[in-house]
């Protein structure tokens, strides 16, 4: 086979692939990596067996046809599909009528055989006698050739109010009311049971009247075939003795495919009576990751050039299907990238599995000051001074990297810094809430951090919370958040990583979360009772209490039941008498049973370290989004618990494996890789972090109106403290809602403010700050440079860096400040600063 | 190892600057930047991304009778104190305070019949800068965003043009001026300060004062020659320390630019066109505006705040405040026409809504988002134009009336941006742009 261009496929196959896209932005992945494609391995010897799917077929005269597929398997496991080239040998029973597609021919039964490359393999077939057509069902036909059309998308007629009076259930959800709103709405206009053609439902979707969704088929395809034929037969919701179906299955199921290639898969339907049924065209589709995989409407999967994991789901009827598959990098011809990746704790040997089975080498060590300064940056959120990097960097004695995380983890800065990561998430609109309710919040969070309270402590201590919004305390958050549903969605983001949400309001495509178990979860909350001065905004001031009190239930918006409380995949709680509610959640959550509690800290924890977590969004924990390399993260959530949930110790295993102290430079195998952490991924500098080190590098500090002077970035404790530097920098604001993910891209904004905002040129030039005092002293240029690496960049000046930045400081001593003001400026002005690297 | 460039100036600015400025010497900056947004987008409605947008937020909600829709023949409690003007359209008159704009009604639209039913700032603010109702009641104090506004959107349709920030706001943000789930990149730039003042300087786009201009490229050449941390720039690698260059790359040509260093000083503007917008805050800074979307900042908004008058409505109606406002206004629709702006600029000037009909016993109005008035003018909106009506006593919107979502359709469509376009939350969620709006036809024509 010739290399083509992947990505002019994938960008044909987006083309194709329109409807499926209508849920998730399923866009192609930008592929520039030049590396060849093959599409076939070297030698036929590679393959090790193939496979024919499904291993039996069974078919009706006069069905249609029935999607097949056939892989090979080489000696590593990896499976192509080699359909195309496979032989079926003669026979009379079926026929193929495309590549993927088989279509009975006579009634029998028989085993069969085919071939492809000297490969022989055997399958059964049964083809039985043709049966008059069943009639069309709604629920079974005509709801799969909608959902297949896009019709009940979210941006379509499923969005709220739907389009045009128009109002589908998302994804089909609620098959009954759309069969409602289909025949019985609009004074029956949508069906012309007289004519069908004349339907609006059918013109509409041949654009034969204007519709603003566009075509959706062509008269006289199959979708119009179908819809037509059930309107002419009277437009059943059920057809008698319709079995309904328990489940789909898609395959080949979980395995191991060659970058750069495609494999088609087969979805199949199972009915409580034990019929099954191809729906591989009739599914849609979804992958987790669109930057290694794509999928087309009719369940072929392209995989792309990087190696990695990722999932692919077929959706159809309400039911779900997905498989696990991995590809591995294309240096796996047993020459793999040679590494000095030395397994230091459990961390590394789970990381090392990974990247053995991917093909991936992990990039060398990073260098001592690199080392220095990211784990300062990481893990307290400030610079090494230039005594700390001195002293480590002469530090001659074993064991120093491990010694010094220990240091660091100890530094008073700490709960600051760790603090205001919490406080992104918790800290709720000041407007809306009172400055002191935000205050108080604040206080809590940074006394928590300050003596490391275990976490699953900390999330008690918020779930149990009962009190005044004005002591110190996480109460603010019942102030704010004042309806159970509101609480449950946030909580189960925050300390589950299970995003709820959708699930308040329809039941999530490619999810198990129902709407049910929403609303159960919020039942937790139906009895804290608020007292006092509500809000009022803009000022907000009151106090009010938050207490428990039996009574309040919450509702399933349609079925109006009231809900017992229970998590998800947790017990009901039944006997819940004079208790509140809430403890049993806290205990639940935080008990050892409950796996979704300790791994949403760590990716979170994890995310902090290596810029991204397991899984991403950090809080979006599914089954759709499968974590990267699992066992390590469910490595890292069993010592989390095993260590009394205490999140230094966490950090420290963290910060002293070798995993952590990878360079960021890439090798041969590796340079694709942006998600497996085979090499550091650079970050910049968060915005409070990057402001500190600023103020720290000039030995200026930043003014802040209404916190004390000296006080840090890190400790400005609401957005309305205002900064130009930090609203540069993209430092969440807490009137958003949501909330706004801290966002860490660069800016033109950013850009501009760093080389020219008056204020940074203030800390430069200023009388007492650090410049002026270098340019006073008797310091010569070589000292002087020496130091400014050492402060900025936490390590010493190459020689042909020393030539240049001494070349820029000035002999006479007048214009000495001057010289080292350009210099300070130029070297905070670079990406070597900017990021941890 | 050839993949990734480990020279300290492996980057090539030239392969990641598009729409640089550096080196734009003779050609006009304005003139650039139009051929090169020309060349990056289809030429199908290409022009229409041109149009650059004024927009003035009047926070707070001001009167529509004591602007654009008075009722001289309604009782006195609804009246008020005021009489009416005829304008430069015949037939059509405005309240006596707002004579400036009267004479420039010609030029403008005036659509008359846009109302919603938030009738709270928090909530208004929110469906009027971003065509979005909130999806909870958001009450009066409250800053909020659910939805991303105009000027961010705007920010992520075109992206950066020149090393500008698409998205300016002077002197600050507007409540629901945010970008939400845009992204932080697509927040307004904001122009603090007053330009009224002989210090005014833009921030960050200009050298701070006591920095020269060689000092400047100095300290530029010594950054590059110190500039050592390797660049990985194969796009898979996705460093993030490219993606930093090239916005780094843009703002170097943007303070190196002369025309856009002389766009950004106010004081090169005649003196007697200074005088024509008011020498006052709000005056200089519509001048400011104009100057922006003149170098090509595709949206600035100018906030002028201070129109909840629960009280005294008369009383400040009469003082500058509402006279910078008509001064402004009016001398910035004639700067665009007499320089030939009003076919690439949009200008809009609104509030979160209009004032109740009957005058309250603190001699104010209350909130009335039933009616407001909202002036349009440019970017191919009839001069002289006035859209729909209010009943006679001006409580609600009677005639074509039109809903937020309506008039964000119309904004995004007279920008170039399809207002039905689906947006993605980070969740994958599908968002509409605008739900279901629909345009202003009598602005289309």
């Amino acid at each position: 086979m010739n290399p083509y261009s992947l990505a002019k496929r994938m960008a044909r196959l987006l083309e194709r692939s329109v409807i499926s896209m209508a849920f998730l932005p399923l866009g192609i992945s930008v592929l520039t990596s030049e590396l060849p494609i093959s599409t076939t391995p070297n030698t036929i010897s590679d393959i090790k067996s193939i496979e024919v799917i499904p291993q039996t077929l069974t078919l009706k005269l006069g069905d249609g046809s029935e999607t097949f597929v056939v892989s090979a398997i080489d000696k590593d496991g990896i499976r192509r599909d080699v359909t195309s080239d496979f032989l079926l040998e003669s026979n009379d029973i079926i026929e193929r009528v495309g590549i993927y597609q088989i279509r009975g021919k006579s009634p029998g039964s028989a085993t069969l055989s085919g071939t492809w490359n000297n490969h022989r393999i055997a399958f059964t077939t049964s083809v039985s006698e043709e049966t008059d057509p069943a009639p069309l069902s709604f629920v079974r036909d005509i709801l799969p050739t909608l959902s297949r059309a896009g019709c009940n998308g979210g941006s379509c007629h499923a969005k709220p109010n739907g389009q045009n009076s128009f109002e589908l259930s998302v994804f089909a959800y609620d098959p009954k009311s759309d069969y409602d709103e289909i025949v019985s709405d609009a004074r029956g206009r949508r069906i012309f049971p007289a004519f069908p053609p004349e339907s609006l439902i059918l013109q509409k979707a041949t654009q034969a009247v204007p519709h603003k969704g566009g075509k959706r088929f062509e008269k006289g395809s199959l979708e119009y075939n179908r819809i037509s034929e059930w309107i002419a037969e009277g437009t059943r919701y059920t057809t008698p003795g319709e079995a309904p179906l328990s489940k789909i299955q898609i395959s080949p199921g979980q395995g191991r495919f060659a970058p750069g290639s495609r494999h088609q898969f087969r979805v199949e339907a199972h009915y409580e009576d034990g019929q099954t049924r191809d729906v591989t065209h009739m599914a849609d589709y979804a992958v987790s990751d669109k930057e290694l995989l794509a999928v087309s409407t009719s369940g072929g999967v392209e995989f792309g050039n990087q190696s990695g994991q990722g999932v692919v789901l077929a959706r159809y009827m309400g039911h779900n299907a997905q498989v696990k598959v991995t590809i591995p990098n294309h240096h796996t011809d047993g020459t793999r990238t040679p590494s000095d990746f030395t397994e230091t704790n459990f961390i590394d040997t789970l990381a090392a599995n990974h990247f053995a089975n991917l093909g991936l080498s992990p990039s060398a060590r990073c260098s001592d000051s690199t080392f220095l300064r990211r784990a300062f940056l990481d893990g307290v959120g400030r610079l090494p001074t230039i005594a700390e990097t001195r002293e480590y960097l002469d530090d001659e004695r074993p064991a120093k990297r491990k010694r010094w995380i220990t240091r660091i983890l100890d530094d008073p800065r700490y709960g600051d810094y760790w603090a205001n990561k919490w406080a992104d998430l918790l800290r709720p609109n000041p407007d809306r809430v009172g400055v002191k309710s935000v205050f108080m919040l604040d206080r809590w969070l940074r006394q928590s951090f300050r003596e490391n309270r275990p976490y699953d402590q900390f999330v008690r201590e918020i779930i149990n919370h009962r009190g005044s919004n004005h002591g110190e305390g996480p109460a603010v958050i019942y102030r704010d958040r004042r309806v159970p549903t509101e609480l449950s969605s946030m909580f189960s983001q925050l300390f589950l990583g299970v995003r709820m949400e959708c699930a308040k309001c329809h039941h999530h495509p490619f999810e198990k979360w129902s709407q049910a178990d929403f609303y159960q979860f919020a039942a937790y909350f139906g009895s804290l009772k608020q007292k006092g001065a509500g809000l009022s905004p803009p000022i907000s001031a009151g106090t009010e209490v938050f207490y428990f009190a039996p009574g309040g239930s919450v509702k399933h918006p349609i079925t109006d039941e009231a809900m017992l409380p229970k998590a998800p995949d947790g017990p009901v709680e039944t006997e819940l008498n004079q208790e509140p509610p809430r403890q049993r959640l806290a205990e639940w959550l935080t008990g050892s049973g409950n796996p979704y509690f300790s791994r949403a800290i760590v990716n979170r924890v994890w995310a902090n370290f290596f810029s991204r977590g397991f899984v991403n969004p950090v809080d979006d924990f599914r089954d759709s989004n499968p974590p990267v390399n699992e066992p390590l993260l469910d490595g890292l959530a069993e010592h989390l618990v095993k260590n009394g949930f205490d999140l230094k110790k966490l950090m420290s295993a963290i910060m002293n494996s070798s995993l952590y102290q990878l360079s960021t430079n890439p090798n041969e195998s590796n340079l694709n890789d942006t998600k497996n952490f085979s090499r550091f991924y650079r970050k910049r500098l968060p915005a409070e972090t990057l402001l500190d080190a600023i103020s720290d590098v000039t030995r200026v500090p930043e003014k802040f109106d209404g916190m004390p002077p000296g006080s840090r970035a890190v400790e400005a404790w609401t957005y309305k403290i205002e900064s130009q530097f930090l609203d540069a920098f993209s430092r969440p604001n807490a009137s958003s809602d949501p909330p706004c993910e801290r966002d860490e891209k660069s800016s033109v904004v950013q850009a501009l403010h760093l080389m020219h905002s008056d204020n940074i040129q203030s800390k430069l030039s200023a009388p007492k700050g650090w410049v002026a005092s270098l340019a006073s002293s008797e310091k010569s240029p070589r000292e002087i440079v020496e130091q400014l690496y050492l402060a900025v960049y936490t390590r010493y000046p190459s020689s042909e860096e020393r030539a240049i930045a001494e070349a820029a400081i000035p002999e006479t001593r007048s214009a000495r400040a001057q010289g080292i003001e350009d210099l300070l400026w130029a070297l905070i002005n670079t990406a070597e600063f900017v990021f941890n690297h | 190892m050839s993949r990734f460039n480990t020279k300290c100036n492996g980057v090539s600015r030239r392969d990641f600057l598009q729409l640089g400025l550096g080196g734009s010497i003779g050609a006009g900056l304005g003139n650039l930047l139009r051929m090169k947004a020309n060349a990056a987008s289809a030429p199908e409605g290409s022009s229409k991304k041109d149009i650059n947008c004024i927009l003035v937020w009047l926070d707070g909600g001001p009167s529509h009778y004591e602007t654009f829709d008075p009722k001289p023949d309604a009782p006195s409690g609804i009246r008020g104190e005021f009489g009416t003007i005829p304008t430069s359209v015949p037939g059509l008159h405005f309240s006596e305070v707002v004579p400036h704009m009267a004479k420039v009604a010609n030029k403008v639209s005036i659509i008359r019949s846009i109302a919603h039913t938030d009738p709270n700032h928090g909530g208004g603010n929110h469906y009027m800068m971003t065509g979005a109702p909130t999806p909870v009641p958001v009450s009066c104090g409250a800053v909020v965003t659910f939805h991303p506004s105009f000027g961010s959107m705007v920010s992520y349709d075109r992206g950066i043009r020149g090393g500008l920030p698409a998205y300016m706001s002077l002197p600050r943000v507007s409540r629901s001026g945010g970008p939400n789930f845009l992204g932080g990149e697509h927040a307004p730039f904001v122009v603090d300060g007053n330009p009224n003042d002989i210090k005014f300087r833009v921030r960050d786009v200009v050298l701070p004062k006591e920095i020269a201009e060689s000092r400047a490229a100095s300290r530029r050449d010594l950054r590059r020659a110190l500039d050592r941390l390797p660049r990985f720039t194969d796009a898979a690698a996705k460093d993030p320390a490219v993606t930093f260059d090239q916005y780094y790359e843009q703002g170097v040509d943007l303070v190196t630019s002369p025309r856009a260093q002389e766009a950004f000083d106010i004081f090169n503007e005649p003196e007697s066109t200074r005088d024509k917008f008011g020498r006052n805050d709000l005056g200089q800074r519509l001048l400011m505006a104009r100057r922006l979307v003149e170098v090509g900042v595709s949206f600035v908004t100018v906030y002028y705040g201070g129109w909840d008058n629960h009280t005294k409505l008369f009383e400040r109606f009469k003082g500058s405040f509402m006279s910078k406002l008509d001064q402004g206004i009016g001398a910035l629709v004639n700067d665009l026409d007499e320089r030939g702006m009003m076919d690439n600029t949009l200008l809009v000037v609104l509030g979160e809504f209009g004032r109740t009909p009957k005058i309250n016993k603190d001699a104010g109005r209350d909130h009335w988002p039933h009616a407001m008035s909202v002036l349009m003018a440019g970017a191919g909106v009839p001069r002289g134009g006035v859209v729909g009506a209010t009943d006679s006593k001006g409580y609600y919107a009677s005639e074509n009336v039109y809903r937020p979502e309506d008039f964000a359709a119309s904004l995004y469509t007279k920008l170039g941006i399809d207002p039905h376009q689906i947006l993605h939350k980070s969740s994958g969620r599908p968002v509409q742009l605008v739900n279901n709006g629909r345009l202003i036809k009598e602005i289309f024509t």
